[in-house]
């Protein structure tokens, strides 16, 4: 906002009422006036796609969507949207809805996995997947079920999920797709700050003087907040400052004051080149008093290899004389054979040296978990030795038609512009640093830089990571839908953790599974390994999305398995799969998400689901009908020999008995029917349809072969409650079920009825205040997340010390060297590949590619290509070329002049075009850490088709 | 739209395949139905995942020049329009060089046959944002308990002086040129026009902007 907007603000009483046009106050009594849409119902929606969580207005008639509006009470859009967003209207109206479930059948009407697919009713498709589940136990117990999650789940429908993975088949493999998403920025979160989620809000854009976007293509994938961001720019052009960092030129350039283009991965050596310009050349600038009070310095071992699979694997075995292992090529082993012994380059090798590395040495890898210590800033201070200037615009330069000194100089005014006194900047990134093989190591060097200045956790400052996915942060990391969490930032291999959620699921003590090492490039893993039996897809397309695909999708359609995907739309999971089963969409029910500045948004359910489609709540909820205390409970023993005890004897204390079944146990047990009753005269229910709780004049049949008439109580509400007492306390409040409905979304945590806009910081977040009223610390912040806040001592090399030292309220500030990823183009693969999204589809397409407005403005996955580089390999515009890798190839057209212009020697290809199945080139490599996959880069070659 | 129309063989099949089912009157006892659909019916891939014989669409853009008054019926009530016309050298957007607002200003959009922006383009919606001296955050000038309360307190239309909002000045986030080949899928999504006008013009204007706002009734 602009000097004269707030001197204009200032001289005028009533700025905004008198400036308001067409409008009398107050607001609500114009809100019904109008004749003209009678019939019409409005009501306020959350956005289906990206993670900013716009708000919709959504207009309903005859039960069917006809408009949608941004919603101007929204405080993220304020009466905006961007063309996706506009679109849900039409999303759900694609003429190939899937509206009965399908099972590969022969023409006896019996499973076979080689048929083709049949019509079955609810109940057939829930005995084939009991059967199936049961075999699965019964092979390879509870790590043999797995579900590929997803961060579009309703905050609910991932907790119901959750509820009956880990609590009833004891499974901790359901892993969300927003692991390939953000897992990385999870990590940094958990390691800087011991808590999850960002610290800053989305007001930050309109209070900074600096917006640095690295990695985030934030004017396609953050259409609104971008607009945020240009409004600001616009009204201050020379006062702020937008700097875009990327290895491409796109859309976020076009507005930016300076572009950076960078060599892949090395981010992180510019990352550390702004760290070593404040050490060495501007100490001035360090707040040495914000340091000591609130930050240390650790560091963690380098050698961690790039989480590829690791010899001796089952699908790696044998290895041949011709260099194939198992199931793998030999072309695929040379990048898979980095995972144990990398050969240091010579690009990384003065990054490695204070490590004792040099260039040519073999880095013997080895998984090095979460592990951490604590180190003095001088040895911090050796470890940013290497990262001169000189030194960081040779390694990360990345268009080679650029000078060295003009890529130097715009290394200079990035650091400058982050250490100029009094200039607030935020830092914003999304996939480029999270999808990265070293992104939780990239994810906490953003941080250094901003506590270095003490422009952290303040109004418009911040490192802030953006969410790609709706509810990647309200559902799979709030309600934590990953293999190794539980809700509100627990942890299963926490023995305390699990006890308080068996405790507030009322199941018995020792019924979770301790081991949560199920990622999900895990699953697709153990499903080529023959380990897991039985998958299920929700609300995501694993099969699509998931790098070195045509393993996947040869191990789902050849070994003995079953897959099963429940979606809105037939995509690649449900061609793989076994057996397809029609999801009610996002407004066929009722819903809750949440965004990445931690606004929680619920809406009603706007329709009735198309033909036999039934919400992925009620799906879980009918499948847990199927299942016992005695089918479940019993004792197992995991691979790694852990034995899960017998829980039968200690179910039966509280109450349940053999045949109790899941569905009573977590779902319709007596206190959600007994304390959340459907009030059909009262707000939010009154006038609105509940498919999942009343049914519906469809009259579906349902599981049981029966007219669903629905569960009888409110079980979102219910659902909702039970999650959200897990958090209140806890830094995590959530308000009440009801509130959210009267409101545009809040933030947490919501203490006393007002959320938090900037956590950590003691003016704005009442858990820092009470942490320093605590501590008597008298610091302006308080960085209480609680994990891993108690580390050993040492150096770069390890640790010297083992006795652990509380840092109760500190936040850390990390030694990560850059590094390689371990495929980059040689002779043979000479061009990297970046992959991505476009501003007009949704991940893998299955929803705005069935929209006629956004298929037409992007009806096919173009390789984006610098000019010259088509010259060089003989291709015209619009002409397709193969882009092949080690791993497979795919077609697509060449688009010379289109909105992503990247320099020589790398393209661009986005992943939501089934046509284009680009993840058949990705490689599956992620960061050891996060587990995350780097779908940014890896080798291909490009040749005429 | 003829194009929409026009659709497939194949793609006819499944569509009735899906349709024609949901129209069934409910079953009364499973029978034994053939299984007719194979994996390559399904989705928009319509060949095997095992090779690499499939053909991208292919795209082609209206080569319409701007300015020829071809327009594009707008989807629904209200909805953005989609750019009829060819943007070949119009884009891309950058600060100071927006060539979309050269002809669709609504001084100059008559006399250059373009669809003049409309004036909720020209009104700001966003509460001026500041921290005050004692460090709390103000909007519009007044410290807020929430962003977002019951009682839509946090409503803030007001006009931008006759200046293209900043927020609105990334065109392309909403409007976008269109292929004229055939469609993946159809859509069977009807648009109910409440003006009946609404196919080419938007009048999200005065009383509009807050109609249906009020999802919660304060007043009970």
């Amino acid at each position: 906002m602009s000097l004269s907007r707030r001197n204009f603000l200032k001289n005028s009483a009533a700025a905004s009422a008198a400036a308001a046009i067409g409008m009398s106050v107050p607001a609500e009594l114009k809100a019904n006036a109008d004749t003209a849409e009678s019939g019409w119902r409005w009501d306020k929606a959350a956005c289906r796609f990206c993670g900013t969580g716009c708000g919709i207005m959504m207009a309903t008639k005859n039960g069917k969507i006809v408009a949608v509006k941004g919603d101007p009470a929204a405080p993220v859009n304020r009466g905006l949207n961007c063309i996706k967003g506009y679109f849900n209207a039409k999303i759900m109206y694609g003429a190939d809805r899937l509206t009965k479930p399908l099972l590969r059948m022969n023409d006896k009407g019996e499973f076979d996995k080689h048929g083709k697919f049949g019509e079955i009713t609810w109940q057939r498709a829930f005995d084939e997947m009991e059967k199936h589940i049961r075999k699965a136990l019964k092979e390879s117990g509870p790590e043999g079920v797995a579900v590929f999650a997803s961060g579009q789940y309703t905050i609910m429908e991932g907790y119901a999920a959750q509820k009956m993975m880990k609590g009833g088949f004891r499974s901790n493999a359901i892993d969300p797709n927003a692991r390939h998403c953000m897992a990385s920025a999870v990590v940094g979160f958990y390691q800087t700050f011991g808590i999850d989620e960002p610290s800053g809000c989305y007001d930050d854009i309109e209070l900074t003087d600096t917006v640095v976007s690295w990695g985030s293509n934030m004017a396609e994938m953050h259409p609104i907040l971008w607009s945020r961001v240009t409004d600001r720019k616009l009204s201050d052009p020379n006062r702020v400052k937008v700097v875009n960092i990327s290895t491409y030129r796109h859309r976020t350039s076009d507005l930016a004051d300076m572009e950076i283009i960078f060599t892949p991965n090395t981010d992180l050596a510019m990352w550390n080149y702004i760290a070593h310009e404040i050490v060495y050349n501007h100490p001035e600038a360090i707040d040495w008093d914000f340091l000591k009070k609130n930050i240390i310095f650790a560091a963690s071992p380098v050698n961690m290899g790039y989480g590829l699979r690791r010899a001796g694997e089952k699908s790696l075995t044998p290895v041949r004389k011709d260099g194939s292992a198992g199931n793998y090529t030999a072309k695929e082993m040379e990048t898979i054979n980095h995972e144990m012994v990398h050969k240091v380059s010579a690009a990384e090798a003065p990054a490695l040296e204070p490590y004792g590395y040099k260039e040519g040495d073999n880095m013997v890898n080895k998984p090095a978990g979460l592990k951490h210590w604590e180190i003095s800033f001088d040895e911090y201070k050796k470890f940013l030795k290497p990262y001169t200037l000189d030194y960081v615009a040779k390694v990360a330069k990345g268009d080679p038609d650029e000078s060295l000194d003009s890529f130097k100089k715009k290394l200079q005014t990035l650091a400058d512009l982050y250490i100029e006194k009094g200039r607030k900047v935020v830092s914003f990134w999304t996939m480029g640093m999270n999808q990265h093989t070293r992104g939780t190591w990239v994810n906490t060097l953003s941080y250094n830089i901003h506590f270095m200045l003490n422009k952290q956790a303040l109004p418009g400052s911040g490192a802030f990571s953006l969410t790609g996915q709706p509810s990647a942060c309200g559902t799979a990391r709030e309600v934590g839908t990953f293999c190794h969490r539980l809700p509100a930032d627990m942890m299963v291999k926490n023995p305390h953790h699990r006890k308080k959620t068996e405790h507030g699921w009322h199941i018995p003590e020792g019924t979770l599974n301790p081991v949560g090492n199920q990622h999900i490039m895990k699953i697709h893993r153990d499903i080529e390994d023959g380990l897991v039996k039985f998958a299920w897809v929700n609300v995501c397309n694993a099969y699509q999305d998931s790098a070195s695909a045509k393993h996947w999708i040869k191990a789902a359609r050849e070994l003995d398995n079953f897959i099963v995907t429940s979606d809105g739309y037939p995509g690649i999971s449900a061609m793989v799969s076994d057996m397809v089963l029609p999801s009610a969409m996002i407004y066929e029910k009722w819903g809750a998400y949440g965004n990445a500045e931690r606004r929680s948004q619920h809406w009603r359910q706007q329709v009735l689901p198309v033909g036999d489609a039934m919400s992925d709540t009620w799906q879980w909820m009918e499948l847990s009908k199927r299942f016992t205390v005695k089918d479940l409970w019993g004792a197992y023993t995991l691979r790694n020999g852990k034995k899960l005890p017998d829980v039968r004897e200690a179910a039966h204390k509280l109450g349940y008995k053999d045949d109790t079944t899941m569905y009573e146990i977590l779902y319709a047990n007596e206190r959600a029917k007994k304390n959340y009753p459907i009030t059909l005269n009262k707000f939010p229910q009154k006038g609105y349809d509940n498919s999942d709780c009343n049914g519906d004049s469809r009259n579906v049949i349902g599981g049981d072969g029966k007219v669903v008439k629905g569960c009888g109580f409110m079980v979102h509400e219910y659902l909702w409650e039970e999650y959200a007492a897990f958090g209140r306390g806890h830094g995590h409040d959530l308000a009440d079920f009801v509130t959210y409905h009267k409101v545009r979304g809040l933030k947490w945590p919501v203490v006393d009825g007002k959320e938090t806009p900037w956590r950590f910081n003691v003016k704005y977040d009442p858990y820092a205040a009470a942490a320093v009223a605590k501590s008597g610390s008298k610091s302006t912040h308080a960085f209480y997340g609680p994990l891993a806040k108690a580390l050993p001592y040492g150096d770069l090399h390890g640790v010297k010390n083992k006795k652990k030292t509380s840092l109760k309220d500190k936040a850390k500030i990390f030694a990560r060297p850059y590094m390689e990823p371990p495929e980059v183009p040689n002779e043979e693969y000479d061009t990297w590949l970046c992959t991505g999204r476009v501003l007009e589809h949704w991940h893998s397409g299955t929803m705005t590619m069935r929209v006629p407005e956004l298929f037409r403005a992007v009806p096919e996955a173009l390789c984006y290509m610098n000019p010259k580089t088509a010259k060089e390999k003989g291709l015209k515009q619009g002409e397709l070329c193969w882009v092949e890798s080690r791993r497979g190839r795919v077609k697509a057209h060449v688009e010379t002049r289109g909105r992503n212009r990247p320099p020589r020697g790398l393209v661009f290809i986005p992943w939501f075009d089934e046509k284009v199945f680009i993840n058949k080139v990705c490689l599956d490599a992620t960061c050891p850490q996060s587990k995350q996959t780097d779908y940014k880069k890896c080798a291909v070659k490009i040749y005429k088709a | 739209m003829k194009v929409i129309n026009t659709i497939t063989l194949g793609l006819t099949t499944v569509t009735l395949l899906f349709l024609g089912c949901n129209q069934d009157a409910k079953p009364a006892k499973q029978k034994v139905v053939k299984p007719t659909i194979s994996e390559t019916s399904l989705g928009l891939r319509k060949n095997t995942l095992f090779d690499e014989k499939v053909k991208p669409h292919g795209t082609k853009y209206s080569a319409t020049y701007a300015g020829s008054g071809h327009k594009i019926a707008r989807a629904f009530q209200d909805a953005p329009p989609m750019i009829p016309h060819d943007v070949t050298g119009l884009i891309p957007i950058k600060i100071g060089d927006n060539q979309c607002l050269s002809c669709h200003m609504p001084e100059v959009a008559k006399d250059m046959g373009a669809t003049p922006i409309p004036s909720s383009h020209f009104m700001d919606f966003r509460p001026v944002t500041t921290i005050a001296a004692d460090g709390e955050l103000e909007k519009d000038g007044h410290k807020i308990k929430n962003s977002s309360s019951e009682k839509l307190k946090n409503v803030s239309i007001k006009s931008n002086h006759g200046k293209l909002y900043g927020g609105r000045y990334n065109c392309t986030q909403c409007h976008a040129p269109q292929d004229t080949g055939v469609l993946a899928v159809p859509n069977t999504f009807k648009a109910v026009y409440t003006d009946p006008d609404g196919k080419d013009k938007s009048r999200w204007t005065g009383d509009r902007l807050m109609q249906g706002i009020n999802t919660y009734d304060t007043s009970k």
